[in-house]
């Protein structure tokens, strides 16, 4: 908040979509793409896109959307933007939950949108209102396991939890969560920061000891808790928000984090975002409209313009976390060094690794109570 | 937590000076304050009374079954070592503040010759988000910052305590200065004259008559710390957890509101017991300083 990043500081802190990675490796399934093009009905296409007009109220994760899209935005439609944020998806659900109303648009995380549409928090999406998005959505994010009828969310971006060093500062080249903890206890203790996420930490410990991330097993999250335990004396920080900053002025040199923070620390300083080779946590954010929106005609106009690809390569540029536009159209759009990133857009042998967040209300009590003792210690 | 239990030794000291004969005010004035009470904190602490006696079902669901699981839970090492270390916190924030504050209090109320210049310099920091300011001992924290960065205290549990006397001492000093400034500088002169030596005078005339003011800026000090946040957060890197802090999480992240607010309601309770008890002992204090 006082570093001189504050602009950049993508302070996104996301858990995950649930059962996201399996759709999502079932790579090009082309069935969804065609079964997709009866969702709107031609009489309600046929009147065109809504006028827009009004404030768009916009609930975010920090400094998750380039400014240059909400300046472009508003020239362009006559809508203004205001903006609010929270640093976890529980927030969010917190307030809605506590009938926090007249939020048009928000962006959690998949497992949340689920939670959030089984509460009757959200409102549902209009797709004759969105064609942009129609047309220019990838086929693999259509259709993820905690939106099965596409009727709540669109894709924002999507990515992955593993974690980022500085590579001219760290010469062991670590490549797995065991290295990670070991160099962590070893010559850079006290110069290293994990998430202050739950799933994010028991479940990147739970495949360094070869168990699921979303394991239930009482022992194997035992296990996970004491190697946390193990680890804090020799932590710089908990922190979702001031890691990359701290990455950056070489404070930390090692952090457990999200790969579009480790994409961002790489632009400016040299440094290796890693996805374990144990595994770990996949993840997509998407777009959905909280109940008692004021303005959702404004809401389904912020998806669609997002989704040309010109302006989406914008948010990846300043995000770094993948689009999930069809790749051929961000091609000639985007800038070739973000496009080719495998920070940004990590291939698909690497993908097959991970999981997405997709525990059990049970398996979150047992995580909970892991972390109380992780955070007591 | 800490809103409505400082005024709790106040609303008594009123009731009996209105006792003693007092000027009576029509009750009626109160009402905009009881109604914001009322609507703002007991009903809020009601709701919250009854989610410690319901259950948490999957992710959103609370089922309002009388149950009393939330404080069975509670009896644990873990969370006592929680309470035990804000407990800590607070005793240790209270003293320091007390201690450092006290000869300020003092200062300024007996001898100091700009006091509205030095006062208003006491409540200048009021005047920036307390966010910022904590965020400001961030800076000074850094190891690169000149001689205190050497220290290495960024992200420790010194940098806590830290953190917390400097938020927590102007309100100590407030009503130490309140209590220092009305007292009769001419009975410790007195007491002087007639063969206590300074340490004895202090002893015997100005700590009792003091004693209102330590008993105000103590509660005020040891109630709100009890239920600290901020600092542990950014100060301490958020690697060490106070009560404050497990409310906060079970809230937002844990989404366990019944188990929240059955910690809350725990703390308040321990709270209230200790204004009594606290404000029960002061209150003979006081009538000995009278």
């Amino acid at each position: 908040m006082i570093d001189p990043g504050w602009e950049r500081n993508v302070t996104r802190r996301g858990f995950v979509a649930a059962g996201a990675a399996t759709a999502f490796l079932a790579a090009c399934g082309g069935s969804s793409d065609s079964s997709s093009d009866d969702k709107g009905d031609s009489a309600d296409k046929a009147k065109g896109p809504a006028k827009l007009a009004g404030t768009l109220h916009y609930y975010n994760w920090a400094d998750y959307v380039n400014p240059e899209t909400y300046k472009a935005f508003t020239t362009d439609t006559g809508v203004k933007i205001k903006k609010d944020f929270f640093v976890s998806n529980e927030e969010l659900q917190a307030k809605l939950q506590g009938g926090a109303r007249g939020f048009d648009l928000a962006a959690p995380t998949g497992y949340m949108v689920q939670i959030l549409a089984d509460a009757g928090l959200l409102e549902e999406l209009n797709w004759s209102q969105l064609p942009t998005v129609e047309k220019n959505l990838d086929a693999r994010f259509r259709k993820l396991p905690y939106d099965p009828d596409d009727k709540w969310s669109v894709p924002k971006d999507w990515g992955t939890t593993g974690f980022v060093y500085r590579s001219d500062l760290v010469k062991e080249k670590p490549t797995t969560w065991r290295e990670f903890v070991d160099l962590t206890k070893g010559p850079y203790s006290g110069k290293v920061t994990v998430l202050d996420g739950i799933p994010e930490c028991v479940g990147s410990m739970l495949c360094m000891l070869g168990y699921s991330y979303n394991s239930e097993d009482e022992g194997e999250i035992d296990k996970a808790k004491q190697e946390l335990i193990d680890l804090k004396p020799h932590l710089l920080a908990i922190t979702s928000t001031e890691y990359k900053q701290m990455l950056i002025d070489g404070k930390a040199v090692m952090a457990l984090g999200w790969n579009g923070d480790g994409a961002a620390v790489a632009a400016k300083k040299p440094a290796e975002y890693v996805i374990a080779e144990e595994g770990g946590e996949f993840w997509v954010d998407a777009y959905v409209i909280p109940a008692g929106a004021k303005n959702p005609d404004a809401a389904h106009g912020w998806i669609d313009y997002v989704y040309e690809p010109k302006h989406n390569s914008l948010e990846t540029e300043f995000t770094y976390y993948g689009s999930p536009v069809k790749r051929d159209l961000l091609e000639p759009v985007m800038d070739k060094k973000v496009f080719g990133n495998e920070d940004v857009f990590p291939p698909e042998n690497t993908l097959e690794k991970l999981e997405p967040n997709a525990v059990t209300p049970e398996g979150t009590k047992l995580r909970d109570r892991a972390w109380t003792e992780f955070k007591a210690a | 937590v800490a809103v409505a239990a400082p005024s709790e030794p106040k609303r008594r000291r009123a009731e009996t000076r209105a006792g003693a004969g007092g000027p009576r005010y029509p009750a009626w004035l109160s009402l905009p304050a009881l109604a914001w009470y009322v609507a703002f904190f007991v009903c809020p602490l009601g709701i919250m009374a009854v989610f410690s006696f319901s259950r948490r079902e999957g992710f959103t669901d609370i089922v309002y079954d009388f149950n009393l699981e939330n404080y069975k839970d509670l009896v644990d090492p873990l969370y006592g070592h929680v309470f035990t270390r804000t407990l800590g916190l607070a005793a240790v924030g209270t003293i320091a503040t007390l201690v450092i504050g006290f000869p300020l209090a003092y200062y300024l109320a007996r001898w100091a010759k700009h006091k509205t210049l030095l006062l208003l310099l006491v409540v200048v920091p009021f005047w920036t988000s307390i966010l910022i300011r904590t965020y400001a001992w961030l800076i000074i924290f850094d190891p690169d910052f000149p001689v205190i960065g050497g220290l290495n205290l960024l992200y420790t549990t010194k940098a806590v305590y830290i953190g917390v006397v400097y938020t927590y001492l102007p309100l100590m000093v407030l009503p130490l200065y309140a209590a220092l400034e009305r007292l009769d500088w001419s009975l410790v002169e007195a007491a002087e004259d007639l063969g206590d030596g300074p340490l004895r005078a202090f002893r015997r005339i100005t700590l009792p008559l003091a004693a209102p003011g330590i008993v105000a800026g103590s509660l005020l000090v040891f109630i709100p710390l009890m239920g600290e946040y901020l600092n542990p957060v950014l100060l301490g890197g958020d690697k060490t957890i106070y009560a404050g802090n497990l409310i906060g999480q079970q809230f937002l992240l844990s989404r366990d509101w019944p188990f929240g607010s059955a910690i809350a309601m725990v703390l308040i309770l321990s709270m209230t017991v200790v204004v009594f008890v606290y404000s029960r002992m002061a209150s003979r204090e006081e009538a000995y300083g009278g």
